[in-house]
């Protein structure tokens, strides 16, 4: 791939990016989130059209105009969201969209017995006539990869293979790779876990906003450090806010902490934090290492299995949203457009979706439009909302705005904890500013923040104490003024020191 | 009253079990493929009627049985392309649009069938469809009579229900048309056009609903009234839940509905006072429970009711 | 607010329904033409059965009252994302619950009133409810339950109208004994069936028109938002599904006891006719707003009164009525398909404009 480039609005998701993979390989493409790995293979796969750059495979110039072309240029993806209709067997799914041999009948057999044979070839264990409900999430990620396989592909892209699988399953996937790079196949690998470049890859490309920053080959002699400091880099200079007041008493707390995802698979564990008054608290972490589930545990959105939450001293764990609301912990969520905010409400109704029924929203029962309004068009003014009116419907805004609306309904207040997630995601420099100063002065008013962020600079720049957060366990703590790379290595998995100093720290 | 229960009685009792089956399952059989397609076609009851009248009138005119059949069956899938166009194109709620279709059925129907004849003492009939015995195994005793002494489109309904079975899960468009209710994402992604695939089942849904529809004014009736299909096309659709869109499941679903209206006609006729409403309510209280039974697996087609984009995530 | 402002507020918010409306009047006219007539004197003659003496206008209002409230039940679930097309069955149990307590639990009048409409409001509920209660609990689609249930209470219906509440003196035809007259409402004009229903029709508008206002039907709304957003807002989902199908159920039984104590007076087999979708057709018409309702609720009884009319002075098949209302839910939904994405937040949409 020479030179890519892909716009979106006016963001370049890639730019001038060159990628070149070599035949039998497996070819790590490593970067933060949002530094355009993903854009680039959707390029590659079809998915995106660029706006300049070319794409040649095995030296000659192809035009990649869909999925379907990308297929028959021997070019396979494995999603990160499976492709697969779950009732459906394993052969039925591999079948689908594929022509068959005896007509407009399928020819499950022979294809099953196809699959069988490449199945036993890769050691990938899939039996054809299981349904795909039946099948562990690994199972179901090596039948997407038998099905690139089957459909002929000689270079498959893998979009964050691990993030959904077990340890033991990812060293599974892991020889199941080098087996096929022995077979003469090549492999795109997208990640953001340095261990996973160390001991499965060959080469590996770096991206970090939108552009290509290196690319070599992986030899023993490669290290966690230079990786990172080429992920994270290091010419980024960082302003410090200062510290508003000494922090007091504690707000929030967890204490050995464990909480499962939508799967069922345990996605936070043991851990133990707290968050007290006047202090903001960033908590570093890719995406995926049970934030969003750690978010939702702090504001009673999601069952804890084990451990305890104090909120304001009190015992906080597995009581319903509403308590966490009247304790005035206020939560700035990950998904700002379905849980956030009503899409389809006006401004000044979402404004009040969490206080509609308190003086003076309302008085017996019934909702007080004026002052609902009167209080809609202080917030408009006080948090700079850009709207035409009280009554323009939410979806109708900006994501800044909208996100501005959230934070008026979320800060209008002074809560006494905020769990602020991804906070200022996809927003752009302006808002991201305003965001920040936002959360500063909450701080400075007293507030406990939790600032749950995957953006280190977002996190120096913010945070007294800095948590990071590995698949689901507390890294380690570091004090303000730490260096990117030592947040990044805990943030790849390297715990901190011992466990003796990590426990010192909170 | 003792001796109501004979052999003779069993047997009228199966037998009209299996023709009142007919209708439904014949439209639950096109339903199977819409829903499974991810469409809810609540618009039956009206494409049904359309149908018994376009069926009728065709007949009427062309004295040709087949003629009306026909006629029949494209105006079952003209109703429904305007269904699919509602639900698929414009994305409307399939729950509304279907309650349009179905109001929109009746109103048309009635109206054209009033424009055409007017009012009349006699309503208009047509020479129905004579029954046809399979030879040699309609003389089988009892079994010839419940079986094998029917007209060619109850027979067809039978051998449909197992062909449907055939296509849904043997060829490559059923598999297509299972894929696009369950995933439509990945259906797209290998290249299948989830808006063709959708228009195709629903389509085909008109068609069978249409065959029904002109089944009840032609085969059944042979006259035509804007109530005939008295619920049908509901009942349908409560026949493919039942059957967890399985079309050899339909067949017993359709029987369990036909057995319950079969015996009510018999007692009303001879003065039974059985509470025979309890027996016409059981079905629907079987498709409750099997709903909620179903709701907790994965045999409901996941995009059931959910227009498709390509934009949205 | 000054009231010029408030009146174009108003037409705005009116405006895209008149204009459906007449697309489908006008649809309507050119079948008329095809059918060899004169739409003019058609619809002429459909308004003069409608407003040509004070029994036809009376008419309009005794059909309006059951439709309204079977609307007003709907708009409470449709907002709630909740699509409860079983209207039909909900007002059944409800003109049940009324007779049985006026033929069975020999009260004195007032109270036997009162009991039946509580009674009928309760039978409303618990139908409606028992579907919303299959939803929250085993995630059973609403649209399905609520249809299976319509068929149960009709069943229901015909098995007590043979059965056990068969009239002794009424020579076996399928009806109940009528309830005492002391029980019926009184007429509100000589010579027209229009009945002291009217008020309570009227009142539960009223009380409709606040209960948008309040933070339960907030909650309604906002749990028919999305479950995330309801959740984050601490609102319990499950519940608010449950309570949304009750009162919406519970309309409808109160529809039932209103056609009972004002027109019918006894049970009858397949009482609620088609009532249930053409209360859809009204709750979409009205925007699932109270006032809207209310107005096109009118307007569809307006039609269905004079299209009798319509078809014996000119011939023209009173299913034109049925071919208009089913082209103002297409006009409906397709409209709302140019606006925005769903038809959620095209109710949304003119809501706002109708509050701001």
């Amino acid at each position: 791939m020479r030179n890519i480039t892909k716009i979106f609005g006016h963001l370049k998701a890639n730019d001038a990016v060159d990628f070149k993979l070599r035949e039998k390989s497996i070819h790590g493409l490593l970067g933060e989130n949002g530094a355009g790995k993903t854009t680039l293979m959707n390029v590659l796969y079809g998915l995106y059209r660029q706006e300049e750059g070319e794409i040649y495979i095995h030296g000659q110039k192809t035009d990649i105009s869909s999925p379907l072309k990308a297929i028959s240029s021997g070019i396979g993806m494995v999603h990160q969201h499976f492709m697969l209709a779950r009732p459906l067997t394993v052969v039925e799914n591999i079948m689908l969209g594929r022509k068959s041999s005896r007509g407009i009948f399928l020819d499950t057999k022979k294809v099953a017995a196809e699959i069988r044979e490449l199945s036993d070839k890769y050691h990938l264990m899939v039996d054809p006539y299981a349904r795909i409900w039946q099948l562990s999430v690994g199972e179901q990620q090596r039948v997407e990869i038998l099905t690139t396989i089957y459909q002929g592909a000689n270079i498959l892209i893998l979009d964050e293979p691990t993030a959904v699988l077990t340890p033991q399953e990812a060293e599974t996937l892991f020889s199941i790779l080098r087996q096929m790079r022995d077979d003469g196949k090549s492999m795109i690998l997208i990640t953001h876990k340095l261990e996973e470049i160390l001991s499965v890859v060959d080469d590996v490309t770096i991206l970090r906003d939108g552009k290509m920053i290196n690319s070599l080959k992986v030899t023993p002699a490669t290290t966690k450090e230079e990786l990172s400091r080429l992920m994270v880099g290091r010419d980024v200079l960082f302003d410090f806010y200062p510290v508003a007041v000494k922090p007091g008493k504690e707000r929030i707390s967890m204490k050995n902490l464990s909480v499962r995802n939508d799967k069922d698979f345990s996605a936070v564990r043991n851990f133990s934090l707290s968050v007290a008054e006047g202090e903001i608290v960033g908590l570093a972490g890719v995406d995926g290492n049970g934030q969003k589930e750690l978010a939702e545990a702090l504001t009673g959105l999601r069952p804890a299995e084990g451990g305890l939450i104090f909120i304001n001293g009190k015992e906080a764990v597995n009581k319903p949203p509403v308590f966490y609301i009247n304790e005035g912990v206020a939560h700035i969520p990950e998904d700002r457009q379905s849980m956030g905010l009503a899409m389809g409400f006006c401004v000044s109704k979402n404004l009040v979706i969490k206080r509609f029924y308190q003086q003076p929203y309302a008085k017996n029962g019934l909702l007080n439009y004026k002052n609902i309004k009167d209080h809609a068009k202080k917030m408009i003014q006080d948090f700079q909302i850009k709207t035409n009116s009280t009554e323009d419907i939410t979806r109708d805004l900006s994501g800044g705005n909208q996100q501005k609306v959230i934070l008026a309904r979320e800060l209008a207040d002074d809560p006494s904890v905020l769990i602020a997630n991804q906070p200022t995601r996809g927003l752009d420099v302006g808002a991201t500013e305003y965001v920040r100063s936002r959360l500063l002065e909450a701080r400075s008013k007293g507030s406990a923040v939790l600032l749950i962020s995957a953006d280190i600079e977002e996190i120096i720049q913010l945070s007294d104490r800095i948590a990071v957060i590995y698949n689901g366990e507390l890294m380690g703590v570091l004090p303000k003024g730490s260096q990117p790379e030592a947040i990044g290595l805990l943030m790849m998995g390297k715990r901190q020191g011992d466990n003796a100093s990590v426990k010192e720290n909170y | 009253m003792d001796n109501i229960f004979t052999a003779t009685f069993f047997v009228s009792i199966f037998a009209s079990t299996i023709r009142l089956a007919t209708p439904i399952l014949l439209t639950a059989l096109g339903e199977i493929y819409t829903q499974r397609s991810g469409i809810l076609n609540l618009g039956l009851e009206g494409t049904m009627t359309m149908s018994a009248m376009a069926g009728f009138v065709c007949a009427y005119f062309s004295k040709s049985l087949f003629i009306g059949f026909l006629g029949g069956i494209v105006i079952g899938m003209i109703c429904s392309a305007f269904m699919a166009f509602l639900s698929v194109t414009i994305r409307a709620n399939q729950v509304i649009a279907g309650t349009a279709l179905t109001i929109l059925g009746i109103g048309f129907s009635s109206f054209i069938y009033r424009i055409i004849f007017g009012i009349q003492k006699l309503p208009p009939q047509v020479e129905s469809l004579t029954k046809f015995d399979v030879p040699l195994l309609s003389r089988i005793p009892y079994i010839g009579t419940i079986f094998f002494q029917h007209n060619l489109i109850v027979y067809l309904a039978y051998i449909l229900a197992i062909i449907n079975w055939v296509v849904l899960e043997k060829t490559t468009f059923g598999l297509n048309v299972k894929a696009v209710g369950e995933h439509p994402r990945a259906a797209d992604s290998k290249g299948i056009s989830v808006t063709k695939i959708r228009y195709t089942a629903v389509i085909i849904g008109g068609a069978f609903a249409g065959l029904s529809g002109a089944f009840m004014s032609i085969a059944y009736m042979n006259s035509f009234s804007d109530t005939m299909i008295a619920g049908r096309g509901f009942i349908a659709v409560a026949v493919v839940v039942f059957a967890r869109w399985n079309p050899l499941r339909a067949m017993a679903g359709s029987l369990l509905f036909g057995i319950a209206s079969a015996l009510q006609i018999r007692f009303q006729a001879i003065g039974v006072p059985i509470p025979n409403q309890f027996l016409l309510m059981l079905p629907y209280l079987v498709t409750i429970i099997a709903l909620i039974t179903v709701s907790k697996k994965a045999e409901f087609p996941s995009a059931y009711t959910k227009p498709y984009s390509r934009m949205e995530r | 607010m000054p009231v010029s402002k408030k009146i174009i507020k108003i037409t705005q918010a009116i405006f895209p329904a008149l204009l459906m409306v007449a697309g489908a009047l006008l649809s309507g006219a050119v079948l008329i033409v095809i059918a060899g007539n004169d739409p003019i004197a058609a619809y002429k003659a459909l308004l003069e059965g409608a407003f040509s003496n004070s029994y036809r206008i009376s008419e309009t209002f005794v059909k309006a009252i059951p439709l309204m409230l079977m609307a007003q039940g709907i708009s409470i679930a449709f907002k709630n994302q909740i699509w409860n097309i079983g209207a039909g069955g909900q007002f059944t149990i409800g003109t049940i619950l009324s007779v049985v307590v006026c033929l069975y639990f020999k009260l004195p009048p007032i109270p036997t009133i009162i009991l039946s409409f509580i009674f009928a409001f309760i039978g409303g509920a618990l139908w409606g409810g028992l579907a919303g209660w299959l939803k929250a609990r085993f995630n059973a689609n609403e649209v399905i339950t609520t249809l299976m249930l319509d068929y149960i209470a009709t069943f229901l219906l015909a098995y007590l109208v043979y059965g056990p509440m068969m009239d002794p003196n009424g020579f076996g035809y399928p009806q109940s004994a009528v309830i005492e007259k002391v029980l019926r409402l009184p007429k509100l004009i000589v010579g027209g069936r229009l009945h002291a229903g009217l008020f309570v029709a009227i009142a539960i508008l009223l009380l409709m028109i606040l209960f948008w206002r309040s933070t339960l039907g907030f909650k309604i709304e906002l749990a028919g938002q999305g479950n995330d957003v309801s959740r984050y807002a601490g609102i319990n989902n499950k519940k608010i599904i449950i309570v949304a199908m009750l009162l919406s159920g519970g309309l409808s039984g109160i529809a039932g006891w209103n056609e009972i104590h004002g027109i019918h007076f006894r049970l009858m087999t397949d009482l609620a006719g088609s009532y249930g979708s053409i209360a859809i057709v009204i709750a979409l018409l009205g925007n699932l707003n109270p006032l809207g309702i209310a107005i096109s609720a009118y307007f569809f009884s307006v039609l269905i009164v004079g299209g009798n009319t319509m078809q014996n002075l000119t011939g023209i098949p009173y299913s034109l009525v049925d071919i208009i209302q089913g082209l103002i839910v297409v006009f409906v939904i397709t409209r709302t398909a140019f606006k925005a994405e769903s038809i959620q937040s095209f109710f949304r949409k003119r809501r706002y404009q109708h509050n701001g």
